[in-house]
């Protein structure tokens, strides 16, 4: 893909995604970069594991946090280890489900194109939302991560999660498309996320209709990238204002 | 400089009144006051008192090592005297000080401070799934130089009114006996001297040995460890008289904005208008003369963060990052700023 189109690309996508797209190439792009860095340490990841398994019942809030401090061993006060509060709660979530991502994936057969193992990939990652329970909770977490001083580092765990899912596909050229592959992955990612925590139907096999005609979509009209970013981009606005009508502040 | 005051307390106060009083985050991520810009121009550190390879054993401290008192070097031994004495003196005219310092603003800084902090236990759901007993304890908070009790006052009253809280406990400290008496005043027939909820400790920061080690959920020091001669030794005593997974909670002037240019408009401003100011209004230029100084001395961010660590906390956010990456917060283009540290389990 050339890089006007590239360009193109970025000027049409919502400028709140923008960002997304402009962070600066590195020469390689795959997770074992970001796993480098400790990532949480000790405290942190006990007392951030623990008040996940309360978000079910008390969903992405400090109580939750809280409660993961006493189940940890910590006081009420320590909660104050984590500046972002929730943010901090939901974050934990989105790095080490990134990170778990290559443990809870296998594709059947060798061979499997790079197109049905992102397929694959994008439904195993939405299916850690439900296995851990927090699916119920998740339109919350969004609604934190949708708060502007969010926004940029969600975005930025997003860029990092469709790198993994790139590079988990096989996918490691780094080449004029880049940013275009990570863009229609972020956005058609996100879409799917937002579409499943509305998805009433048996075992989301409505989200899993809605990724496939997103894939269809991107595969048949291959350009049109910035349409979907279009569409994702439109989701979180109404998304917003649907969360507002149900009283969440933001 | 009016006009700058007022547009940042505009700021603070929109970010108060549109956040909701339980959610801590949203208030301590507030981008239109804390800013977190990176300052490169990190002076020297002051030159160390003590050989640092060498820590003194406790009660062998070299007692008489000089150290500072302001820009003059003094014996240790008298800079809580001396330090002692400037409070004395200005304890009636203290409120005017802090105006005079933070631009009219501290007042929003300590609310601030107290709301992210979410002081006191909160019953958890409807039917309160929280065993009673912990609840029945409360929280033991230790306000260090706490003085006349500002800090005090509005932990109590977010434990009483945000978390529902009736039992927890505030002991205010501070060196000095006068400013304990304003403090003593301001609490005198309150619901919270009634209840039994506030307490008054004539006490060095360096040395709380009537305070019994792990039994302090919160430690708190509003603008007061800057006039510390030991800050290393406090910051030690603090680690041990709190419970593990407590908390240390610092507010303080810091010694440069992140912003030069403005630095050098508050330098003019600290260092030639105010110890004029405290002639004019509290007969007492010294005074206010040395608490200018003081702010100068103390160390910077990054610094003071690493001085936490030291004494063995937990910093949060991460290794060597600016500003809340790197385990504080500043306030108001970084005229003060808020540093925490958890005592690990
Ligand atoms: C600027 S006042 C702060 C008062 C109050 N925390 C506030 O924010 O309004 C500083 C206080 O620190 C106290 N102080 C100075 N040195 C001290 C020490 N070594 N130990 C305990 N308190 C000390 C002083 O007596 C004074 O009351």
């Amino acid at each position: 893909m050339s890089s006007t189109t590239a360009l193109r690309t970025l000027l049409r996508t919502p400028a709140s995604l923008r960002l997304l797209l402009l962070q600066t190439p590195r020469s390689t792009y795959h997770s074992y970069d970001h796993a480098e860095q400790p990532v949480y340490r000790e405290a942190e990841r006990t007392i951030l594991s623990s008040a996940l398994a309360h978000v079910p019942i008390h969903g992405f809030t400090q109580e939750a946090l809280t409660l993961g401090a006493k189940d940890a061993g910590y006081l009420d006060i320590s909660s104050n280890l984590f500046p972002k509060g929730t943010f901090d709660l939901v974050k934990y979530h989105l790095v080490s489900q990134r990170l778990g991502l290559k443990d809870r994936i296998q594709f059947p057969d060798e061979n499997f194109g790079v197109g049905r193992k992102v397929r694959n990939l994008i439904l195993e990652r939405l299916r850690a939302n439900v296995d851990t329970g927090i699916v119920t909770r998740w339109q919350e977490a969004l609604a934190i991560m949708s708060l502007a001083e969010n926004i940029p580092a969600s975005l930025r765990e997003l860029g990092a999660l469709a790198d993994e899912m790139w590079f988990l596909a096989g996918d490691t050229a780094v080449d004029a498309s880049w940013y275009t592959k990570r863009a229609s992955l972020s956005g058609i990612y996100a879409a799917a996320e937002i579409y499943q925590t509305t998805d009433q139907s048996t075992e989301y096999r409505d989200t899993e209709q809605f990724l496939d005609r997103r894939l269809e979509e991107l595969r048949t009209v291959g350009g049109a990238v910035s349409g979907t970013l279009g569409w994702a981009g439109f989701q979180a606005g109404a998304m917003v204002n649907l969360l507002r009508s149900k009283g969440v502040m933001i | 400089m009016a006009s700058l005051s007022l547009r940042t307390s505009r700021h603070l106060a929109t970010s108060t009144r549109t956040t909701a009083p339980w959610i801590c985050q949203s208030c301590c991520q507030s981008r239109t006051f804390a800013s977190s810009v990176s300052r490169n121009q990190q002076p020297p550190p002051p030159p160390s008192h003590q050989d640092p390879t060498q820590p003194p054993l406790p009660g062998t401290r070299q007692d008489d090592a000089p150290t500072h008192f302001g820009f003059s070097t003094i014996p240790s031994t008298l800079k809580a005297s001396r330090v002692a004495n400037v409070f004395s003196s200005v304890a009636s005219s203290y409120d005017t000080m802090n105006d005079l310092m933070s631009l009219g603003i501290h007042r929003l800084w300590k609310d601030h401070f107290v709301r992210c902090l979410n002081p006191g236990i909160r019953p958890t759901g409807p039917a309160g799934l929280r065993s009673e007993s912990t609840k029945e304890e409360g929280q033991r908070i230790l306000d260090i130089a706490g003085g006349t009790g500002d800090i005090a006052q509005r932990m109590l009253d977010h434990a009483t009114t945000v978390n529902k809280d009736m039992k927890t406990h505030v002991t205010i400290s501070d060196i000095n006996p006068e400013m304990l008496a304003e403090g003593r005043k301001r609490f005198a027939g309150s619901d919270y001297q009634l209840a039994g909820r506030v307490d008054f400790l004539e006490a060095n920061a360096e040395n709380l040995s009537t305070i019994p080690s792990n039994s302090i959920d919160l430690y708190t020091v509003a603008f007061g460890i800057r006039n510390f001669t030991h800050k290393d030794q406090a910051l030690r005593e603090a680690f041990r008289v709190l419970k593990p997974g407590g908390v240390f909670a610092c507010l303080e002037f810091t010694p440069h904005l992140s912003n030069s240019v403005l630095d050098g408009l508050y330098k003019r401003w600290s260092f030639g208008a105010i110890p004029l100011i405290g002639q004019v209004v509290a007969g007492d230029r010294d005074s206010y003369q040395y608490l200018v100084e003081s702010i100068e001395r103390f160390p910077g961010q990054g610094e003071f963060r690493d001085m936490i660590k030291e004494a063995g906390f937990l910093v949060p956010g991460q290794e060597g990052g600016e500003g809340e990456k790197g385990g504080w917060e500043d306030l108001s283009l970084g005229i003060a700023a808020v540093h925490k540290g958890v005592k690990p389990v």
